[in-house]
């Protein structure tokens, strides 16, 4: 394959340079995606519902520590993402803007697990590439501002980065798809897809279970192979309608926010130089200035610390989404090494979860109101994740530890409850299965990385 | 090579088509569609419903005016019995909390249990109260009448207070005014409802599964769970039983679980599936295996239920065993409706972005 190869691998030419064009049109689109994308966020009333509301968050395992500001101050960290996010358009203060972006986003997506999004990791990891390139050397405010860092060329793999990562998602995307759910049963989309067979003129199609199929095939088939199209001039504009037609179809279907938007606009990356330039060029005649005159592309600032710490990346992103087969049981059941690896929109998941507090004084038990703890979201996932369940009866029990409850004329002084679940969960579309026993006590069991084998085994 | 690649693309994509379309011709499932399923519950079952409670609470008014003009026990027990039938009635409404049920809060100024009696006490002594108050919640609705018609010296503060009377039939006239509101929002909503066939979590068919689960959940947590002791490490609350007065909790109960089966079945008189209801959808998406499971288990319940003799609170208080057994029973059809059933029709609950998992 000459994809991956030409991204990456060509250390000499990772280091050749290039037109800036393509990295300046790159800000600029993420940028206004990013804007689009937290003013969406804000006008939804998310942060409100997300962060402010609950009373519990499910944090990531290490990152525990981070905790949501107090009431609206939790509004904080997104006006200063929109602030930046103008900034990273306009190319002022670009690194700090970008920065802050970076660690402003990431911050509110460790804040709890329960919003987990892949194209959220996605934008974070982008944002974090982005503090990285000097976006800002060309047509620019900070260009403007500090003529002696403007420049017109830019070294590959500023922009070889930004393609590498997309094609990340993609072909990972595609890999996660080839399992027999997908391929051989047409599940999840079987189940996503009858459900819109309202849809005028192309819903009677949509509950036949032969499109399914087209359609599991065809996604594979598209996430597998669409960067390889985009990357060889030849078909890249073919590809490109598919880009866009693909991701128009799944922002149709499915509620998957901006997530298409991005895809569509950050492919763009892919095209050629001198259609970067054209639009450059077109951007910097209306702005009355004279067009990108690229000089001699050639190579400069070799730094071996550079190359070490792209490459270290590089490996990271493509170990961490095989890093469930270090783990025994099945990937979708128990979730281990799920996160953080593409897989979206793979698998339609529901569980039913009943919370007993169990006085061991008296061995008496109540079942627990999770509406009382949780949010709707919040409950709704961690009812089919196992690090979640373990979080939860933690909270379970620090909630009811040394407390006294009183019902009619009995007190009970809880001392070190224990807290034990009964849960169900039903995996694209199979009847729903034992997904924890009764018999464990909750607050017992280790919350770390190693296999839960207090998870029930899944039964195909 | 990239070139092979695409056609390689092409053909899988061909051949897939072609033998998955191939596949069963023969049996070939109708289509199923879900605005006639709106349609229906809309046509055959919400409405009558709204229908039936208003003639029920009409002829409950009615029979209260009567013994209003003469206060004796045979016009009490009328009133009583005209009471039963609309409390069996609102069974079916306390379902659909959406669209102008939701908008009105009549489930919860309709349907609140159990009622503060010290609070209906008060107001009826003290005079001055204003029922729509949100403090009063505990003090209308079709649980305090249970209270005001059944407490044990109901007849003799009827003859004896006016104001006792005028509460009641102020509580009654609460909910017709409630329901004439409802009933007429009902008949513009109904276009809304049956158009609203997408998957987005704000779509009538989302909002119907949703409620129809919660309304579930509620039975078995508020009918039975919570006295029984369930949500209070096993300790009973016999204050929280509904209808305690009357003793009419297990028809409650039996009622709603024969309307939330109605409602599963497309038509509120079947056990079987005979409406275009949930029941066909599952059928259609080739789970019969669940939706007969559904409806043997409702079977159940209501056999189990049939099964007792005596009062709720007797039953609790010398055969908690057996109600556990229901209590059971009604928990395991929460997995089959919540899980497998919302998860095959492919309902999303959430209302953020999602990307599957």
């Amino acid at each position: 394959m000459m994809g991956i190869s030409s991204l990456v691998s060509k250390t000499d030419s990772i280091y050749k340079n290039t037109s800036i064009a393509p990295l300046i049109i790159f800000r600029i689109i993420f940028g206004a995606l990013m804007l689009f994308g937290i003013s969406r966020f804000l006008y939804k009333g998310w942060v409100q519902q997300l962060y402010i509301d609950p009373q519990y968050h499910f944090g990531y395992y290490g990152f525990e520590w981070v905790n949501p500001l107090e009431g609206s101050l939790m509004y904080i960290p997104f006006v200063l993402m929109i602030v930046a996010s103008i900034f990273i358009i306009v190319g002022f203060l670009y690194r700090y803007s970008a920065f802050v972006f970076f660690i402003c986003f990431t911050y509110v997506e460790l804040l709890d697990k329960t919003n987990y999004l892949n194209h959220y990791y996605f934008v974070s990891l982008m944002s974090f590439l982005m503090v990285l390139v000097p976006a800002n050397r060309y047509f620019s405010i900070d260009a403007m501002l500090w003529t002696r860092i403007k420049r017109t060329t830019t070294q590959q793999w500023h922009i070889g980065i930004l393609k590498f990562q997309l094609a990340v998602v993609y072909i990972f995307a595609g890999i996660a798809k080839l399992n027999s759910d997908w391929l051989l049963d047409a599940q999840p989309l079987k189940t996503w897809l009858q459900a819109h067979h309202n849809i005028p003129v192309v819903g009677g199609l949509l509950q036949e279970e032969w499109v399914a199929y087209v359609f599991s095939w065809f996604g594979c088939g598209y996430d597998l192979f669409i960067v390889f199209f985009l990357l060889g001039r030849k078909y890249r504009k073919y590809a490109y309608v598919f880009v866009v037609v693909f991701h128009f179809i799944t922002w149709c279907l499915f509620p998957i926010g901006v997530f298409p938007w991005v895809m569509i606009f950050s492919t763009i990356i892919f095209f050629s130089i001198e259609f970067h330039e054209i639009v450059l060029n077109w951007f910097l005649k209306l702005f009355k200035q004279s067009a990108l005159v690229v000089e001699d592309v050639k190579s400069i600032d070799k730094r071996k610390l550079t190359l070490y710490f792209v490459s270290l990346y590089v490996v990271i992103q493509l170990l961490v989404p095989f890093r469930y087969v270090l783990y025994s049981g099945d990937l979708f059941w128990n979730e281990e090494g799920y996160r953080f690896s593409w897989r979206v929109m793979l698998m339609h998941k529901e569980g039913y979860a009943t919370f007993y507090l169990v006085d061991s004084k008296t061995g008496r038990e109540s079942e627990i109101n999770n509406a009382k703890f949780l949010t709707r979201t919040q409950e709704d996932q961690m009812a089919t994740q196992p690090d979640m369940i373990l979080q939860y009866a933690q909270i379970l029990k620090n909630h009811y530890d040394g407390k006294t409850l009183h019902y009619g004329n009995s007190h009970f002084k809880i001392n070190n409850p224990e807290i034990h679940a009964r849960i169900y969960v039903s995996l694209n579309g199979r009847r729903s299965q034992l997904f924890v026993d009764k018999k464990h006590d909750l607050t017992t069991l280790k919350y770390d990385l190693k296999h839960r084998n207090w998870v029930e085994p899944f039964k195909k | 090579m990239i070139k092979n690649l695409f056609k390689y693309l092409v053909v899988i994509i061909a051949f897939v088509s072609i033998t998955a379309g191939c596949k069963k011709p023969a049996v070939e499932t109708p289509d199923f569609d879900k605005a006639e399923l709106l349609g229906n519950v809309a046509a055959n079952i919400v409405l009558p419903s709204l229908n039936d409670f208003d003639a029920k609470l009409s002829a409950l008014k009615l029979s209260f005016e009567v013994f209003e003009a003469d206060r004796t026990l045979a016009n009490l027990e009328v009133v009583r019995i005209d009471w039963k039938a609309t409390y069996s009635s609102w069974q079916t409404i306390k379902i659909f909390d959406f669209g102008p049920v939701l908008v009105n809060g009549f489930k919860g100024s309709t349907g609140t249990f159990p009622s503060d009696t010290t609070q209906i006490q008060s107001n009826i002594s003290n005079g001055g109260y204003n029922l729509a108050s949100a403090s009063n919640v505990d003090a209308i609705g079709l649980s305090a009448l249970d209270y005001l018609l059944y407490q044990p010296t109901a007849l003799d503060d009827f003859v004896n207070n006016t104001s006792y009377t005028v509460y009641t039939s102020e509580l009654i006239e609460k909910i017709i005014n409630e329901l004439t509101v409802v009933n007429s929002a009902w008949t513009s909503y109904r276009s809304t409802f049956i158009a609203s066939t997408g998957t987005e979590t704000t779509s009538a068919f989302s909002l119907l599964i949703n409620e129809f689960n919660k309304d579930y959940e509620l039975s078995k947590n508020a009918k039975l769970g919570i006295p029984l002791g369930k949500q209070s490490l096993g300790i009973q609350l016999p204050e929280y039983i509904e209808a305690r007065n009357s003793a009419y909790s297990f028809d409650l109960l039996r009622h709603s679980m024969i309307s939330l089966q109605g409602l599963y079945n497309g038509d509120i008189n079947s056990s079987s599936g005979s409406g275009v209801g949930f029941h066909e959808y599952l059928i259609h998406l080739e789970r019969s295996d669940l939706a007969n499971d559904i409806n043997s288990k409702f079977n159940s319940i209501i056999a189990k239920i049939d099964s007792f003799q005596n009062s709720f609170e007797i039953e609790m208080a010398s055969n908690q065993s057996e109600l556990d057994e229901l209590y059971n029973l009604i928990q395991q059809q929460v997995v089959n409706l919540k899980t497998d059933m919302t998860s095959a029709f492919g309902v999303l609950i959430t209302y953020q972005d999602n990307d599957g998992d």
